[in-house]
């Protein structure tokens, strides 16, 4: 029964992403400002809104673990596998953002980089989820769970500076879309592509969010078992 | 077809594939590590 509603869930993931595709490539029309190098957006933009929620939910395994470490040691472990998997997922997400939009830069602006308010501030909050996944691999102890906690505490707080570096500082990066000045949105005939991507990656980026949290809970059984088996030898 | 839209056609093509290439790399990245770990446990139970 697992199998098979993960099954039918893996198989709608992959109809919303060919469905998505074919909405930004063959249904929206070319932007009359920026022609077709506009649809970049449709993955860009979606992959962004993910990556921030991730990192959300990082914030609230990171919470989480150290709210139950003393009292609760099973819920505490299960709260980092979250705020693991959050982590990561998150990273793969901004990772994204991070290439796609040098590429559409490089040919609308004509610069690959620019150290821009929105992309500064991007580069950082990717760098310290990176921090954070490497103090997670080669740091070792009791304290670690709890140091990364604490980082990806202070990672989350460059969320929101992120999200509102292009309306406190209006640069190069171009303005917000949705939820800006006035003029700002979007073509209705453009809406539909934007929605059945932001969708098509949600899903997607939860399909492989809650593949990473079941990897690490295993993880985590293994580590048990393997302390245990070595405190009894 | 002009100068200008080959080149935008070549960097959105680019853009995907970049796209596609990083979400897949971790995906097989995760599998791999799932056949790790299960070998593991296999290991750990004996």
């Amino acid at each position: 029964m697992k199998r098979l509603l993960i099954g039918i869930y893996a198989g709608i993931t992959v109809l919303l992403m060919i469905w998505g595709f074919y909405q930004a490539i063959y249904v929206a029309p070319n932007d009359a400002m920026q022609g077709e190098i506009f649809r970049i957006f449709y993955y860009h933009v979606p992959s962004a809104s993910v990556a921030f929620v991730f990192f959300f939910i990082s914030l609230a395994g990171s919470i989480g673990f150290l709210a139950y470490r003393r009292n609760s040691p099973d819920r505490a472990q299960v709260a980092d596998a979250w705020a693991l998997a959050g982590a990561e997922v998150g990273v793969v997400f901004c990772t994204v953002v991070l290439t796609t939009g040098p590429i559409w830069g490089r040919r609308a602006w004509g610069i690959w980089w620019t150290w821009d308010p929105r992309l500064t501030t991007t580069l950082v909050l990717w760098l310290i989820y990176v921090s954070y996944l490497l103090l997670r691999r080669f740091a070792a102890g009791p304290q670690m769970q709890t140091l990364a906690a604490v980082l990806g505490i202070f990672g989350a707080m460059d969320v929101p500076i992120v999200y509102m570096s292009n309306r406190w500082w209006r640069t190069q990066h171009p303005g917000p879309v949705f939820g800006g000045s006035q003029g700002s949105g979007m073509d209705k005939t453009m809406l539909g592509a934007f929605f059945w991507n932001l969708g098509a990656w949600f899903a997607w980026g939860i399909f492989v969010l809650i593949l990473r949290f079941v990897l690490e809970r295993q993880q985590q059984k293994i580590s048990a078992a393997e302390a245990q088996a070595a405190l009894e030898a | 077809m002009d100068q200008a839209a080959i080149l935008d056609h070549e960097f959105l093509v680019a853009a995907y594939v970049v796209v596609w290439v990083i979400q897949l790399s971790y995906l097989a990245y995760l599998g791999y590590r799932w056949r790790v770990q299960k070998k593991q446990g296999t290991g750990a139970r004996d």
